[in-house]
């Protein structure tokens, strides 16, 4: 029986083929680069089963299974922890992978990712067409692979895709994003050769279809996808243009690969192509010109496209065959069965904020924001399972970590209260979300998804109510169970010897827009509020300098995430004073002192103070002997931000 | 090989001065820590032809800055292609670039440079990693720069 949502969406729900294969709806579950889970020798753990399974069970269609280096002395490794298929002894796990996939009614594929110019993380240097260095320290320095060494790279290539198709996967992909060896080939940045791999397009796109060619060959009967640029992002540095890109593309059509995957930007781009400040949606042209030029191919296409309703539309219009979606179904596993069953306010939405990629470049296993069970599929103990005891519980609270807990817990089992004493939930999150540049709709969806959950579940929330000792005693002996959830404030304690201090202005009142500012301010404090704040005053029209204690700004921001404050405050004009205190402030401006020593004065209306934070834990001290179990969560325990608050509120639901 | 003053980078002096103005950027690198600037054009590093670069056809003027007797020093020196120009960080600069650098000298010129990277009128490449940029004390230099942020996955 068709399913509300699956009639609504019809054209993402309708099945498809590729190749010999019938594929049940028009999703691809993209490979989302690697989950760094596994053996630093390439073997898939059962942490990465775990995973495995529930991205099986995600409803798609078409699963392609992480990126896996096919030569066994690592040059094609990237990540820490990849997985690795040039051996046969690595085929029980993988059977399991196309098993758990098959199991799931979806066709498996293999994704190959040899990383050329990213590779050889454990070896020192990478292999590329030519010695050109890097651009970024992350990387490697480059060896120039002769054309001995070419033939042996595409042997590999259509070898591990034979060894993928023997532990039972239906189909394989190479991908080139985001600037693996593939894309190294076909790139005119990259690819100085003077031989017959290097020059013209024709040229440099030999290595792929020697490449498509072999595979095609070691497996006739299987599907293979291509990942190419529509565009690179590379322009500066003499790239592709993205009419060389299509011609590529018209090559690997030409050379009848099954599926085109459309890909945006390389690691070196200087510019952001599906962080949460793209627009969803800005890239689609690419994939709708891929589909235009090459009908009889099936493109898919996923970069920066988070929602179905678009994908749905995409599909209908002919901008792509397949919806191409990872990042999204990292935050939430049942995005596609809540799109099929049209409960998409229910979606715990992917806010872009990119913490899986922050971790993988710091070769740390990926998280996600959004998802505290994510990696930790294989633990019991992040399972939600009902609760032995019933409990009633309070939480004191509806930032993230306290609704986090909220909803966990309640779906145990447990009696849940939430006390705020704001008129709505979301606590210090609304306030930072009204002032984001980047897109505020991404953190408004987080608070709405926990208000429709809390309404849902039966959660009761109870709104423009202070928690205190004098209120706890009203309600003594009611809960079994307190969580002090009430998030972090400024600390304007710190500043009151201050001269002056009575002028300070606390960041997040004027975050909250409760406080108005002069047209000159100076911010006291770099970090994620301060530089947020300031940031939405600039664009607003006032002069804002900022104050940082500390040799840098943006500190505590997340690492893919600081270029984009550092360009904004370039960009926005706002001057910044580091490794410098407050020391006095009047009506006429702020008095700032160096480490050097050297005293400034900085003319301006109006001082705010976002720095330094303080847990709210003073609620533990005034509860702790008026109720059984007392627990702290997110900022309440130590002020840090919205990855710790969702993860803390999470555990602490399912451990109750 | 030291002068005065450079066609293509100006007064040495005034490099010197900028690099004094901005020692605490330079505080914790380690001794012989260097950093290279050539002409895009003059060394043949253009867009899609390193190559060029790495097999420079004459020798260019380079302004290379190394640390030495715990400061900065900015000196001329001849760049004969990347393999076997020894420096941790090459920057390359287009004509537009040097012009600019050239006329901000006496002002916040690494904000200029930081700027110029962004614009795409200079390019940058690395020849350490990040551990060994960090152990050689790098980091603020390329905090300055903006370089430390750039790239991966964004």
């Amino acid at each position: 029986m068709t399913k509300p949502g699956e009639a609504k969406l019809s054209h993402l729900f309708q099945p498809g083929r590729i190749g010999k294969f019938e594929v049940k709806n028009r999703i691809k579950y993209g490979a989302c680069c690697v989950s760094n889970y596994n053996g630093r020798d390439g073997t898939i753990t059962p942490r990465e089963l775990a995973r495995v399974r529930v991205i099986a069970g995600t409803g798609c269609g078409l699963i392609t299974n992480q990126g896996a280096y096919p030569d066994a002395l690592g040059e094609g490794k990237s990540y820490f922890r990849q997985i690795a298929i040039h051996d046969d002894k690595f085929l029980p796990q993988f059977e399991m992978i196309a098993r758990y996939i098959h199991d799931a009614g979806a066709m498996a594929m293999q994704q190959i990712l040899h990383a050329g110019r990213y590779g050889g993380i454990d070896l020192g240097y990478c292999v590329q067409p030519s010695v050109v260095p890097q651009t970024l320290p992350h990387f490697r320095p480059p060896r120039e692979l002769t054309k001995e060494q070419i033939k042996v790279v595409i042997a590999q290539h259509a070898d591990a895709a034979k060894r993928a198709i023997r532990a039972g996967f239906d189909a394989t992909e190479v991908t080139s994003f985001m600037g693996y060896l593939l894309a190294n080939f076909n790139s005119r940045f990259t690819n100085q050769r003077t031989d017959e791999y290097g020059g013209s397009v024709e040229n440099r796109g030999r290595f792929m279809r020697e490449l498509i060619d072999a595979i095609k060959q070691a497996t006739p009967d299987n599907p293979l996808s291509i990942r190419l640029n529509g565009a690179e992002l590379m322009d500066r540095w003499g790239g592709n243009t993205q009419e060389e890109s299509f011609e590529l593309m018209q090559q690997a059509a030409d050379c009848g690969v099954d599926m085109i995957s459309v890909t945006v930007g390389w690691q070196e781009a200087p510019e952001s192509s599906f962080g949460r400040d793209v627009e969803p949606g800005y890239w689609n042209f690419l994939s709708e010109k891929a589909k235009k030029m090459f009908p009889n191919v099936l493109v898919a296409f996923g970069n920066r496209l988070p929602d179905p309703a678009m994908a749905n539309a995409c599909v209908k219009d002919g901008v792509f065959d397949y919806w191409e979606v990872c990042r999204p179904l990292l935050a939430d596993p049942e995005l596609i069965h809540k799109a099929a069953e049209d409960r998409m306010e229910e979606v715990r939405p992917c806010i872009g904020s990119l913490n899986c990629l922050s971790r993988l470049f710091r070769d740390l296993p990926y998280t996600c924001t959004m998802n505290p069970m994510l990696g930790h599929e294989v633990e019991p103990e992040y399972h939600v399972t009902e609760a032995t005891e019933k409990k009633r519980i309070m939480i004191i609270g509806a930032g993230p970590a306290g609704m986090e807990a909220a909803i966990t817990a309640r779906k145990r089992g447990h009696s849940v209260t939430v006390f705020d004493k704001a008129d709505k939930i979301g606590g210090a999150l609304g306030a930072y979300a009204a002032n984001d540049l980047a897109r505020p709709a991404d953190l408004q969806s987080v608070i709405d998804y926990y208000g429709v959950m809390a309404k849902k579940l039966g959660v009761e929330v109870r709104l423009n109510t202070e928690a205190n000792a004098k209120f706890m005693r009203s309600v003594l002996h009611e809960y079994d169970v307190c969580i002090v959830a009430a998030g972090s404030r400024t600390d304007m304690a710190v500043f009151q010897y201050l001269e002056g201090s009575e002028l300070l202005v606390d960041a997040l009142e004027v975050a909250h827009g409760r406080t108005k500012v002069g047209k000159r301010v100076v911010m006291i404090g770099g970090g994620m509020i301060g530089l947020t704040i300031s940031e939405f005053l600039a664009k607003a029209g006032h002069e804002v300098t900022v104050i940082e204690q500390e040799k840098r700004i943006g500190g505590d921001i997340m690492p893919t995430f600081k270029w984009r404050h550092t360009a904004w405050v370039d960009e926005l004009g706002i001057q910044t004073v580091t490794l410098a205190h407050l020391t006095k402030v009047s009506k006429e401006g702020a008095t700032v002192k160096t480490t050097k020593g050297e005293e400034k004065f900085i003319p301006c209306d109006s001082v705010i103070v976002s720095s330094p934070r303080k847990a709210n834990h003073d609620l533990f001290y005034e509860f702790q002997w008026m109720v059984d179990e007392l627990h702290g969560g997110g900022d309440a325990t130590v002020p840090r931000g919205l990855d710790a608050a969702i993860h803390e509120g999470y555990r602490l639901g399912v451990r109750i | 090989m030291t002068t005065a003053t450079d066609q293509t980078f100006g007064e040495i002096a005034s490099w010197q001065s900028m690099l004094d103005r901005h020692r605490e950027l330079f505080l914790d690198m380690v001794q012989g820590s260097r950093i290279g600037f050539v002409s895009r054009e003059a060394s043949g590093i253009l867009p899609g032809k390193h190559l060029d670069g790495v097999k420079v056809a004459s020798e260019v003027p380079m302004l290379a800055w190394q640390l030495e007797n715990g400061g900065m020093s900015a000196r001329i020196e001849r760049f004969a292609g990347m393999s076997s120009t020894k420096v941790d960080l090459l920057l390359v600069a287009d004509e537009e670039a040097l012009e600019t650098m050239r006329s901000e000298l006496g002002g916040d010129t690494l904000t200029v440079i930081k700027r110029l990277i962004r614009r795409g009128r200079m390019m940058f490449f690395v020849f350490k990693n990040k551990a060994q940029l960090q152990d050689a004390g790098y980091e603020d230099f390329l905090d300055s720069l903006g370089l430390a942020f750039l790239g991966a996955c964004r």
